[in-house]
Order: C-alpha cells, then structure tokens, then sequence
C-alpha cells in the first residue's frame, strides 16, 4: 500500500505528515546541479554519461535485483549502532583502566591448585564435565558404566550445542515475539536459567551449600523457570494479542 | 537516439567536442582514467544517496509503517548487541596486534620466557599494562556480547526463515569465540593456564576413537609442553583470526542481504 491511494481514509500507520513537499519554485537536486559551473560542472555532466552507461549496462544484463522486504541495515541500523560504538569503546577502555587483569604464578606442574576453573564463559562447558552421577550404569556390564565419566560430559557439550543449533529446524512459522510463542519462550528461559546453574555446578566447591542439593537444583530450577514463563507468557498472550494492531495481522496471518 | 552505443561511450570524443581549457580537460582526464578503472561513480552515488536521505525523510521500517514501535522499544537496544560484539572484536585485534609485538610463546627458562613477557607488559613497557587490560576486557566483554546477542536473536525469532543458515554460522562463530578466549588464556602459562590447558588435554583424550588424534593435533602431545604453548599461540594469533574474521564478514554480509529481523 503505498502512501498516495488512500487519501481519504484517516492515516493509520502513526505517521505524521513527513516533510513539506517542494512548491514549483524550489530547485530539484538535478537543477541545482546543472546549474553549476566549472568543473562540478563538468564532474556532473561526465558522472551522468557514466550513469547512462551503467544504466545501459543493466538494462542488457539478465541480472534480476530484488526487493528485501525488512529492516535496512544501512543506513537505519548502521547510523544507530554507530552512535553507540564511540560510548561502548569508551565503556571498555574504562573497565580496563579500573580493573586491570593481574597475572597469577608462573605454571608449575608440580602442585595442583585447590582450584582449578577456566574463564567465567566457559563454566557452563566445565559443569557439563561433572554430571558423572547422571552417567547411567548399565546393568548388563554388571553396574559397569558405558562410557567414563570424562567422556559423557564431552557429549554433553556436543549435545548442548547440537540442541541449540537445530532449534530453527524445530520451531518454525511466523511467530516471532515470547507472547506468540509460550513454549519456545519457556524453553529459552530453561536454557538461561539451566546456563547459569551448570555454572555454578561448576564452581561447586565454591559455593557455600550441599553439593547434593546444588545438583538437584541444578536440574530442576531450569524446569520451574520454565513452567513459569510458560505460564506467565500464556496469560499474558490475550492482553497482547488484542493491542496487536489488526491491520498488520490482516497483512501477515500467523501461520 | 543514437544506435551507435560505442559513440554513446566515446568520452575523449565528448571532451575534443566541448573546447576545454588545458585545467578542465587534465581534470576530466584524471577523472576519467581513475573511473575507468575505480568506478568512483557507483561510490559516489552511494555518498549522494546518503546526502540525500539525511535531507530528505528515511523510509519508514516495518514497525514505523505500523505503528508497532509502543510495543516492540524494549527489545532496540538489544539490536545493538551484534555490533557490540565486532566492535569489542575489532578493540581486541587492535590490542592484541600491539601485545604481539612483545609476547614470545617460548617455554626456556623458569619462570617461562612467555610468562616473563607478560611481566614486561605489565611492569616495564609503557602503557603495557593498560593494553594488556584493554585487550582482557574486550575479549570478555566480546564473549558477554555474543552470549546476549544470541539470547537476543532467540528470544525475538530472528532465527526463523529466511535466516536458519546464519544462526547456524553464529553457533559457529560463538563456539570459535570461546575458542579464541581459551587459547588467549592459555597465553600468560601461568598457573591457570597451566591446568586449563590439562583439562583441555583431557577432554581432548576423553573423546571416543579420534580422542588421542584431537590432542595432537590441537595441543602437541598427550602432556603439556612447549608444543602446546606454540600451537596455542598460532591458533590465537594465526588461524583463529583469519577463521574468525572471514565467518564474521559472511555474518554481517547475511544480515545486510537479509536485513535485520524486526520483532513482528
């Protein structure tokens, strides 16, 4: 619907009038640029040769330009970040200054610390090592594991990551915001809620609690967060359907 | 109308026609020569579009078309999460550039040789300590980016079709991140990075049948040596940033094609 065809009906789409448009009198960017002289005149005259030429060109090409339809990076995207990158740049050399890194002692193969961790965005990896009392035993091998310990929490970081990134695969048609879709929403928050408690799994003998109990929660907060949000997202979804604006929903019927 | 496109093209002829004087007609020649070979105009035309549309109004997005912005404000910041992290990226490459002209990945001596470079960083070499800081914090803050960026991208179905292919690449990307940040730390070879990299030895081991190959391949040996501290480094400063920043590139290049996936 473009913005000409529908005079008579009260705009809708929360735009105001836009700019003024030019009267007869007002100069179009092409008069005002032949209108130069010199050699911004003559940088006009051969860029519009070089434009025809390049138009020609296209025209005999097969080559078909498409249309996106969404959101354009630039320059919509791309002005808007750029006036936060200078803030955020800022923001790093400040955390640099205040808390710089310092170096622990040198590496000495000879004494284990009492604790060993890697970085903060690896513990949920380093967690999923330690669910060695999830490791089924088989009873046929005699209550002999299947596989070490080791090895079942190496697969479960392969899982982890499989899991996530088959996800568009699964969930798919055009819901796209948390109240649309309840349980994907849910499964979302589970995954943050289960990423943080693996990480604290993690650094279990950090924590001041029973290392039991932190397993079991471990496991089961990820379920209670996410039987929440589906429950909250579900109430919620009447409110919001209902503001939703019915003319987009006409344009896009949710499949 | 002309037939004869090769008349159409004859530039040198338009300029013997128009009576120049010798500053123009070097000008248009210099023009022309730099064109032919640069297509300044295409470049230029990009410039007056930006010109244009800055004077003139942008058109509208999908949420302003539909006056959906009182619903959706909330999640904007968040979609400065993706260039959050390249940003942190780029500060890091920088960072890390100027660190690499100190650091030597070298095991001689107790302490280490590359343990002893990073107390000259820290301790001897100007502003050494602040770079060494600035490239920790951009790594991290690199890593918390793309952790949210993909919560982001989760939580608003931006993973949906058309863009299935480039939430896979950013699995990817975050994966080989993390990876970076691994290696990184094993750098210093100080106490932390001794024992993480006998975890990383003995997760590599622990994987079935290509076990022992993967911990060859990636760390030198089934211990800690100098060839690990050397393979560490050429995967930091090396492979991972060649890798890293190409699938980075085809990231980006996907959403400019795609466009940004607004919360419908």
């Amino acid at each position: 619907m473009s913005d000409n065809d529908n005079t008579d009906d009260a705009r809708t789409d929360g735009g105001g009038p836009g700019i003024v448009a030019p009267d007869d009198e007002t100069p179009t960017w092409r008069e005002r640029k032949e209108r130069t002289t010199g050699l911004s005149r003559l940088t006009y005259e051969y860029f519009e040769r070089a434009r025809r030429e390049d138009q020609d060109l296209r025209a005999e090409s097969d080559y078909v330009e498409r249309d996106v339809l969404a959101f354009p990076t630039w320059p919509h995207e791309t002005v808007r970040n750029l006036s936060i990158a200078a803030f955020f740049t800022g923001m790093i050399f400040f955390l640099s200054a205040t808390m710089p890194p310092h170096i622990g002692a040198p590496a000495n193969p000879s004494s284990t610390p009492a604790i060993i961790l890697p970085d903060w965005y690896l513990y949920w990896s380093f967690g999923l090592l330690k669910l060695g009392p999830l490791n089924p035993e088989i009873a046929i091998l005699g209550g002999q594991k299947l596989m070490a310990d080791r090895t079942y929490g190496v697969l479960a970081n392969v899982v982890v990551v499989g899991v996530i990134a088959i996800v568009p695969f699964l969930n798919k048609g055009s819901a796209r915001r948390p109240v649309e879709q309840p349980f994907w929403s849910a499964v979302g928050v589970g995954g943050i809620v289960y990423a943080f408690t693996i990480s604290l799994l993690a650094v279990k003998n950090l924590m001041p609690m029973d290392v039991d109990l932190l397993f079991d929660l471990t496991f089961l907060l990820p379920f209670v967060a996410g039987f929440v949000t589906y429950a909250v997202l579900k109430t919620m979804r009447e409110g919001y359907m209902y503001d939703l604006n019915r003319r987009y929903y006409r344009l896009r019927p949710p499949k | 109308m002309s037939l004869e496109k090769k008349d159409e093209m004859d530039h040198e002829g338009w300029m013997k026609r128009k009576e120049l004087t010798p500053v123009e007609s070097t000008f248009l020649t210099a023009l022309i020569w730099m064109d032919k070979r640069l297509r300044i105009v295409d470049y230029l035309e990009l410039l007056e579009n930006l010109y244009y549309k800055v004077n003139l109004q942008m058109p509208k997005s999908h949420t302003e078309q539909y006056d959906l912005d009182n619903k959706f404000w909330y999640w904007y910041p968040l979609y400065a999460l993706g260039s959050f992290s390249t940003l942190a990226y780029i500060v890091a490459a920088v960072s890390g550039a100027l660190l690499g002209f100190y650091y030597a990945p070298a095991q001689t001596g107790d302490p280490s040789t590359a343990y002893n470079s990073i107390t000259f960083i820290m301790t001897d070499l100007q502003f050494g300590f602040m770079l060494r800081s600035i490239h920790r914090w951009s790594a991290q803050v690199m890593v918390a980016a793309v952790f949210l960026h993909m919560l982001r991208v989760y939580f608003t179905g931006a993973y949906k079709e058309p863009r299935e292919l480039n939430w896979l690449l950013g699995i990817v990307l975050i994966s080989l991140t993390m990876v970076f940040g691994y290696t990184g730390y094993l750098l210093p070879w100080d106490q932390l990075a001794f024992w993480a990299g006998q975890i990383g030895v003995e997760m590599s081991l622990s994987i079935p049948l290509a076990g022992e190959w993967i911990a060859q391949l990636l760390f030198g040996g089934f211990t800690l040596s100098q060839a690990t501290l050397q393979r560490m480094y050429i995967l930091h400063v090396f492979l991972l940033p060649f890798v890293v920043t190409t699938l980075i590139a085809i990231h980006i290049g996907i959403v400019w094609v795609q466009g940004i996936a607004e919360p419908h």
